[in-house]
C-alpha cells in the first residue's frame, strides 16, 4: 500500500466524530451512568446493598462480583500486555496492527482493576491513607499488597512503553493530528529527536524482554492466583495448579478482547485493509491455543479433586461440578474452541462476525469462571461446621451495574483516546524505505 | 543517665524490638526511655558484648531506686554479680525473677510494680531463645510477656448460649455478628448432643494478620491479643477469607449500636488504638477477648477475665496468661490431664478419659485457645441445640435474617457511626 494512503487510513478516527461514534460515546455513558446511580445507594447505605455476607454463621461469602471482576480485568490486562510484548520481541509482524490496542486495553483494563478494589473495600476513603504508609512494613507480607504493588507497576511499564512508541508516531502524523490537543501533543514530544527512535526501539525491546520474563511470575502467573492459593482456610483454592491455570484464563481473555476491539475499530473505519482478516484468522488460532490450555487445566483440577481426593477438596470439587453456571462457563469456552478448531479445518466457516461472537462468549465464560472461583471457593472451607456454608450468593443489581459501569469506562477510553492519538502505530504501515527504521519489515 | 548513644556496639536493635520494649515499658509509669536503653545493654549482656558487672555498674542506682524498700535484697544481689557465671543458668533476670517470686507478685504486678528496671530486665529475661526454653524447663520462672488464651472445657458446656449472649452485650455487636459462637453438633463417633465454643481462637502464627494489608489486624506484642484497628481496617476482608475458622464479622452496614452507646475507654486500648468492642461501618470485627478489661479499662478486677467466661454458669470457659503456671486455663488443663491419662484419640474415646485439642491443629495457626473434649469431625452436623439462637435474642444466619432485608432496614437505622 502507499504510504500515504496508509497515513490518511491511521488517522480515519482522529477525524470528526461519526454518528456511530456518538451513539457508542452515549451507550458508554449510559452505562457509566447506571453504574453510578447505584454505587451512590452503595456509597450511602455500605456494602450492605450487595449480597455479600460473612462466611461462618453468617452464611454467605465475603467476597464475590467484585473480587471475581477484578480478577477477570487483571488477566484481560496481564494476557495484553504479553500478547504486545510478544509482537515485539519475537517480530511478530502480522499482529502490529494490532499491537498498541493490546497496550491501550491493558491500560483501561488495569484501571477497571483498580475501580474493583476500591468498590470492593468498605472503607474507599482511606485507600490512601492507610496503604501508603503500610506499604514499606506489610508490602513483604500481604499478598493483596503484592498485587497492589505488581498492578502499579505493570501499569507504569505499559504507560512508558506506549508513551515511548508514540512519540514517533507523533512525529511523523502531527500534520494529520488535531490542532485542539496542540498543548498535550508538546508535552508527549518534550525533548523528542529523530535521534531517539533508535534507542527506543532498543528500550522497548528491553521493556518488551521483561515483561515477557516477569509475566510467569507476576500479576495472573504469580500474585493474583497466590491472593487465593496460599491461603490454609479454603479447600477449594490451595494448590500449585492456580498460577498457570490463571495465566492461561488470562490470555484467553485478553485475546478475545483484542479481538472484539480491532473489528470494532475495523467495522466502524472500513480498516480492512489496515488490520486484514489474517490478524483475525491468526489471533482465532491462538485463541483456541489458550481456550485449550484453559480446559485442560480445568480438568487438571476436576481430576485431582475428585479422585480419592482429601475430603474437603473432594467435596468442593463436586459441588462446583454440580453447579450449572460451572458448566456453563466451561461451556462457552468450549463451544468457542469447537468453532475455531473447525474453522482451522474448513477455512470457508471463518468470520469476523462469528470469531467475534466467540469472544464475547468466551469472555463471559471466563468471568463466570473466576467469580466462581472465588465464591465456591469461600463456600468450602475446610472448617466444615457451619450450618451456613456453603451459603448461597447471586450477586445484587448493584454488583451487577458494575460490569455495565466498568465495560463503559474501557468503551469511552477507547473512543476518547483514538481522538487524540493513532491507535494503530505508524509501524503497521511503514515499508522498509519509510523513514530511518532500517530494521523494520513489514507484511 | 546512661542514655548515650550504643550505636557502636555490634547488637543492632531494630525498629520493632524498639517498639516493643516501648510497649512493654509504657505499660509501667517509670522511665521508658531509661528502660530502653537498659533492656538493650541487657541483651547486650546476653550477647556477651557486655559484662554483667559492667551492666550493674551501670544500672544499680536506677534499680535501686525504682525497687524502693527493696535496697536490702538488691545490695545482696549486687555482691552477687560478680559471682555470676554465665554458665550456671541462673543470670540476672533470673534473680530478680526470683525476687518478685519471694515477694509473691504476680508476673504482671512485677510488670506494673519493678518498673522499668524489672521491665527490662523481663525483655532481657525473654531475649534469647536458649533462655526461653531453658525457663520453660524449669516450670517457666522467666518472665516473657503476658499471652492471654483460653482452655474451654466442651464437656462442661450445656449449650445454654449465655456466653453469646453476654459478649453481643458487652461489645454492642449487630444482629448476626456472632463474636462468640456456640454449636450443637451430632459426630459419627460421639453421642448425643456435642457443643463447639468458637471465639477468635488468637492465633499464635495468624494468617488474618499476615494476609492484611495494612495492618490493621495485628498480634499486640505484649499480650499476643489479635485485634482490628478501626481506624487503619480498609475492609478488604482478606482477614476474614483467610481465617480457618470463620470468626470474622464485617460491618456491612450501619451498626446496631451508635458509637454513642460505647464508653471511649472501652474502645481505646492502652496504646490509645481504637480496638475494642464493635467496629464502625466498613470496618472488620471479631473476638478481641475483651481487650478493655485486660487493659484495665472496666476495673482492675476485670483483668484477666472476659465477658463470656464471667457468664458461663458451667464452668466451661477459663481465661488467663498462659504463660502464667498458676493461670486459670493453665491448672484448668492441668488438672483433667492428670486426672486421666490423656487420650488424644477421641473417636476411640473411652468412659472417663480425656482428650484435649487445639481447632484444627492441622491448619498451623497455633491458636491460644485449647479445649478440653472431643473434636468434631469432618461428618460433624450442627443441630438445632437445647436453646436456640432466637430464644436468647440472638440471630445465627447474618445473610439471611439482617443483610437481606438489609438496605432498607439500615435506614431506619441510628445515628452516624
Ligand atoms: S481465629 Fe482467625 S481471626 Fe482469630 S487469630 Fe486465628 S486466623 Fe485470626
Ligand atoms: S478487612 Fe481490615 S483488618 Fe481485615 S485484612 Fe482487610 S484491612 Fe486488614
Amino acid at each position: 500500500m502507499s504510504t500515504d494512503v496508509g497515513r490518511e487510513t491511521l488517522t480515519r478516527p482522529i477525524q470528526a466524530p461519526s454518528k456511530r461514534y456518538v451513539g457508542a460515546l452515549l451507550a458508554a455513558l449510559a452505562g457509566i451512568g447506571v453504574w453510578l446511580f447505584f454505587y451512590y445507594q452503595q456509597l450511602s447505605n455500605g456494602l450492605i446493598v450487595t449480597n455479600l455476607a460473612d462466611w461462618g454463621s453468617g452464611g454467605g461469602v465475603p467476597w464475590g462480583l467484585y473480587i471475581g471482576a477484578f480478577i477477570w480485568w487483571v488477566g484481560i490486562a496481564h494476557g495484553g500486555i504479553i500478547l504486545s510484548a510478544a509482537v515485539r520481541l519475537l517480530g511478530m509482524d502480522t499482529y502490529q496492527p494490532v499491537a498498541r490496542m493490546a497496550e491501550l486495553l491493558t491500560i483501561a483494563a488495569l484501571t477497571c482493576a483498580g475501580l474493583y478494589i476500591m468498590i470492593h473495600v468498605g472503607r474507599p476513603d482511606r485507600l490512601v491513607t492507610s496503604v501508603v504508609p503500610a506499604w514499606p512494613t506489610r508490602v513483604q507480607w500481604s499478598p493483596l499488597m503484592w498485587d497492589v504493588t505488581v498492578i502499579t507497576a505493570y501499569f507504569v511499564l505499559t504507560a512508558t512503553y506506549l508513551l515511548l512508541t508514540i512519540r514517533y508516531d507523533i512525529h511523523r502524523l502531527r500534520d494529520r493530528l488535531p490542532d485542539t490537543f496542540e498543548p498535550l501533543y508538546k508535552a508527549l514530544m518534550l525533548g523528542y529527536s529523530e535521534k531517539e527512535d533508535q534507542v527506543v526501539e532498543r528500550m522497548v525491546w528491553w521493556l518488551a524482554f521483561a515483561i515477557i520474563i516477569m509475566a510467569p511470575l507476576l500479576l495472573h502467573g504469580g500474585v493474583i492466583p497466590w491472593l487465593f492459593a496460599l491461603l490454609p482456610s479454603m479447600a477449594g483454592w490451595a494448590g500449585g495448579v492456580q498460577g498457570p491455570s490463571f495465566l492461561s484464563i488470562a490470555l484467553t481473555s485478553a485475546v478475545s478482547g483484542i479481538i472484539i476491539i480491532a473489528a470494532a475499530f475495523r467495522y466502524v473505519y472500513d480498516w480492512e485493509e489496515l488490520i486484514p482478516d489474517q490478524v483475525f484468522y491468526g489471533l482465532s488460532k491462538w485463541l483456541g491455543f489458550f481456550a485449550l490450555l484453559f480446559l485442560w487445566l480445568q480438568l487438571q483440577q476436576v481430576m485431582t479433586g475428585i479422585f480419592a481426593a482429601p475430603t474437603t477438596l473432594q467435596h468442593a470439587t463436586e459441588v462446583k461440578l454440580s453447579t450449572p453456571v460451572y458448566w456453563v462457563a466451561i461451556g462457552l469456552v468450549g463451544l468457542g474452541l469447537l468453532y475455531i478448531f473447525a474453522s482451522a479445518l474448513k477455512a470457508s466457516l471463518f468470520s469476523i462476525p462469528r470469531i467475534v461472537a466467540v469472544s464475547f462468549l468466551v469472555l463471559v465464560g471466563t468471568l463466570i469462571e473466576k467469580t466462581l472461583f472465588v465464591v465456591e471457593g469461600l463456600q468450602h472451607a475446610h472448617f466444615a461446621l457451619y450450618d451456613g456454608v456453603p451459603g448461597h450468593y447471586i450477586p445484587s443489581p448493584v454488583e451487577l451495574s458494575s460490569i455495565l459501569g466498568a465495560v463503559g469506562i474501557v468503551v469511552l477510553f477507547f473512543l476518547v483516546v483514538s481522538k487524540v492519538i493513532p491507535v494503530v502505530e505508524l509501524h503497521a504501515i511503514q515499508d522498509h524505505h519509510d523513514d530511518a527504521e532500517a530494521t523494520e519489515v513489514s507484511d | 543517665m546512661p542514655d548515650e548513644d550504643k550505636t557502636d556496639q555490634t547488637t543492632s536493635f531494630s525498629e520493632d524490638e524498639t517498639r516493643r520494649m516501648e510497649r512493654v515499658l509504657d505499660d509501667t509509669e517509670y522511665d521508658t526511655e531509661l528502660g530502653v536503653e537498659m533492656a538493650k545493654d541487657a541483651q547486650r549482656v546476653a550477647a556477651g558484648e557486655l559484662g554483667e558487672a559492667e551492666f550493674y555498674r551501670q544500672y544499680h542506682e536506677d534499680i535501686l531506686e525504682e525497687f524502693g524498700e527493696d535496697d536490702r535484697e538488691l545490695n545482696g544481689l549486687l555482691d552477687d554479680v560478680g559471682n555470676v557465671d554465665a554458665g550456671d543458668g541462673e543470670g540476672v533476670g533470673d534473680k530478680l525473677q526470683a525476687l518478685a517470686d519471694e515477694k509473691d507478685l504476680s508476673r504482671r504486678e512485677v510488670m506494673k510494680k519493678g518498673g522499668a528496671a524489672v521491665a527490662a530486665l523481663s525483655i532481657f529475661a525473654s531475649a534469647g531463645e536458649n533462655r526461653a526454653a531453658s525457663a520453660e524447663g524449669e516450670g517457666g520462672d522467666e518472665y516473657d510477656g503476658t499471652r492471654w488464651g483460653m482452655t474451654i472445657n466442651l464437656n462442661n458446656c450445656d449449650g445454654c448460649l449465655a456466653c453469646m449472649v453476654a459478649c453481643d452485650q458487652e461489645h454492642k455487636l449487630s444482629g448476626g455478628a456472632n463474636w462468640m459462637y456456640v454449636f450443637t453438633y451430632e459426630d459419627d463417633h460421639q453421642d448425643d448432643e456435642n457443643f463447639l465454643v468458637r471465639p477468635c481462637q488468637h492465633c499464635t502464627d495468624s494468617p488474618c494478620t499476615k494476609v492484611c494489608p495494612v495492618g490493621a489486624r495485628h498480634t499486640r506484642e505484649q499480650d499476643g491479643l489479635v485485634l482490628t484497628d478501626y481506624e487503619i481496617c480498609i475492609g478488604c476482608r482478606y482477614c476474614e477469607v483467610s481465617c480457618p475458622y470463620g470468626v470474622n464479622y464485617f460491618q456491612w452496614g450501619e451498626p446496631d449500636h451508635p458509637q454513642s452507646e460505647i464508653p471511649e475507654s472501652q474502645s481505646q486500648d492502652e496504646r490509645g488504638r481504637w480496638v475494642g468492642a464493635r467496629p464502625p461501618e466498613g470496618v472488620m470485627g471479631k473476638c478481641t477477648f475483651c481487650v478493655d478489661r485486660q487493659d484495665g479499662k472496666m476495673g482492675d478486677d476485670k483483668i484477666g477475665t472476659t465477658a463470656c467466661e464471667e457468664a458461663c454458669a458451667m464452668d466451661a470457659i477459663h481465661f488467663g496468661d498462659l504463660n502464667d503456671p498458676e493461670s486459670a486455663p493453665n491448672t484448668h488443663l492441668e488438672q483433667y490431664k492428670d486426672e486421666q491419662e490423656n487420650d488424644m484419640t477421641f473417636q476411640n474415646r473411652k468412659e472417663h478419659t480425656v482428650s484435649t485439642f487445639q481447632l484444627m491443629e492441622e491448619r498451623g495457626t497455633d491458636p491460644n485457645v485449647r479445649y478440653v473434649g472431643n473434636e468434631p469431625s469432618q461428618d460433624a452436623e450442627q443441630v438445632e441445640g437445647p436453646v436456640s439462637y432466637e430464644d436468647v435474642g440472638l440471630v445465627d444466619d447474618r445473610k439471611e435474617e439482617v443483610l437481606d432485608n438489609g438496605a432498607m432496614a439500615n435506614q431506619e437505622g441510628g445515628e452516624e457511626a
